[in-house]
């Protein structure tokens, strides 16, 4: 048989050659690719993003469940409850606190602080309900263990409504922006996963550096400690003739204490104003830099809703006290999750540099104020 | 278990971290390490554990962390 190349290979020629159909056929669906990509492209690729946010929600959905199950066997633990405490954590896990009203500024810090410390308080009692033989240090570190699972079942939520709403729009851009965050959502629900075990078990955690400075300056040299605001102490010390008025909160169980205030009313009480008001806390480190860095500066480190830090703020600026801080790196995960060596080693660098501040900066007779901030959990007096 | 991580976007789960109490004893100074134990927390004073140097019972916890992997040269 002799084949006309020439026809075949043009499709409006080939006539009845069945070669030449075939080929007149894939020119077709070329074509049709060709013309259709954009839309039906861009389909597939939001099938493909959807398989993936799919996927990783259920991964963080298997991470809250796993937070569930660790603070509901705490609690049963703990606090041994009468009765399945499951339903009564479910509700305190959509827990929520209506942020104040901002359009008129005026007195904003002090209405925030206001609903903070009942939505606190709130949450505390609800908590020691539930673990009735808890002791009360336990009931705060139980009420940390519910906030953490209240943390990860609103990350979950608003991931699942992203997911739920590019699905339903078929938004593209919903599903990518959503996409391109979720590696560090799911970086947080696993630290998450692991602060929920620090704290069902009362393990230090990296923001307790503070206070852990706090408790090693005040080690050995305690002359008088007392309560001055909500699960906050001062301890008062000695250090070479210099007076040292010592600001934590209230170890060990869980609670970061109200700073802001214990260092407003210490302050007030005093006969004389403090030479100095330094503030020891950790910081998030940039990605890179290396865990257990310190750097010293001045200002308030306090981190949080700002309410601590606007208060110790305005005092001093109505006193005049010059205000120094030091900060210890770590990441977020390294803040909430079991305390790294490198994070304990820097307790002991930052407590012999602030030694010598106060030695450097404040005579003998005078005093100064030290104020170690962080969650305190595992870290006692 | 490199390749598969960057080709799959695999990662391992990584184990949770365990921490070590470090007791100081009274009787000789010495600082000696153990698994944490619930209850656990820096400054507790133990007055039921046995130090391992010169058997006195009474110490106090000063440290409670992770100890750093120890990356091989």
């Amino acid at each position: 048989m002799v084949v006309n190349f020439s026809a075949i290979l043009n499709p409006a020629t080939g006539g009845d050659n069945v070669l030449s159909f075939l080929l007149s056929l894939i020119w077709i669906a070329f074509l049709m690719i060709f013309f259709l990509y954009p839309s039906f492209g861009q389909r597939m690729q939001l099938s493909y993003m959807l398989r993936d946010l799919e996927r990783k929600l259920n991964k963080l959905k298997a991470i809250k469940d796993d937070i569930h199950r660790t603070t509901v066997d705490t609690i049963k633990r703990v606090g041994k409850p009468e009765k399945d405490p499951t339903p009564d954590i479910d509700r305190l896990s959509e827990f929520f606190v209506i942020q104040p009203e901002s359009m008129d500024p005026y007195g904003l810090v002090y209405k925030l602080e206001h609903i903070l410390e009942t939505g606190e308080s709130a949450y505390e009692s609800e908590v020691a309900k539930l673990a009735p033989h808890a002791s009360p240090h336990q009931v705060k570190s139980l009420t940390n263990l519910v906030e953490v699972l209240r943390g990860i079942n609103t990350l979950y939520r608003v991931v699942r409504h992203y997911y739920l709403l590019g699905r339903k729009t078929s938004n593209i851009y919903m599903v990518l922006q959503i996409q391109m965050v979720l590696p560090m959502i799911i970086e947080i629900a696993e630290s998450y996963q692991q602060a929920a075990i620090a704290f069902s078990r009362g393990q230090p955690i990296g923001d307790g550096v503070g206070p852990l400075v706090a408790a090693k300056l005040a080690d050995g040299r305690e002359k008088e400690r007392y309560e001055i605001a909500k699960d906050t102490i001062v301890q008062e010390i000695e250090i070479d003739n210099r007076k040292v008025y010592i600001v934590r909160a209230a170890g060990p169980g869980g609670t970061v204490g109200r700073p802001g205030e214990a260092v407003k009313q210490l302050v007030e009480k005093l006969p004389e104003n403090p030479k100095l008001i330094i503030t020891i806390d950790a910081a998030l480190k940039l990605e890179g830099e290396e865990t257990g860095k310190i750097a010293e500066g001045v200002g308030v480190a306090i981190g949080g809703p700002g309410v601590d830090k606007y208060k110790i703020e305005e005092l001093a600026r109505s006193r005049g006290i010059p205000l120094y801080a030091f900060v210890i790196f770590q990441s977020i995960t390294e803040a909430i999750t079991p305390m790294r060596e490198s994070i304990a080693k820097s307790a002991d660098v930052v407590l012999e540099k602030v030694k010598q501040l106060i030695l450097e900066k404040v005579k003998g007779g005078e005093t100064v104020v030290v104020a170690g901030i962080g969650n305190t959990i595992g870290v006692g007096v | 278990m490199s390749e598969p991580s960057i080709i799959l976007g695999y990662r391992p789960k990584e184990k949770i971290p365990e921490p070590l109490t470090f007791l100081k004893c009274f009787s000789c100074g010495i600082e000696n390490s153990r698994p944490f134990k619930e209850e656990d927390y820096v400054l507790k004073i133990v007055n039921d554990e046995k130090c391992p140097k010169c058997g006195g019972t009474s110490s106090k916890i000063v440290n409670i962390y992770v100890p750093e992997k120890k990356t091989a040269k």
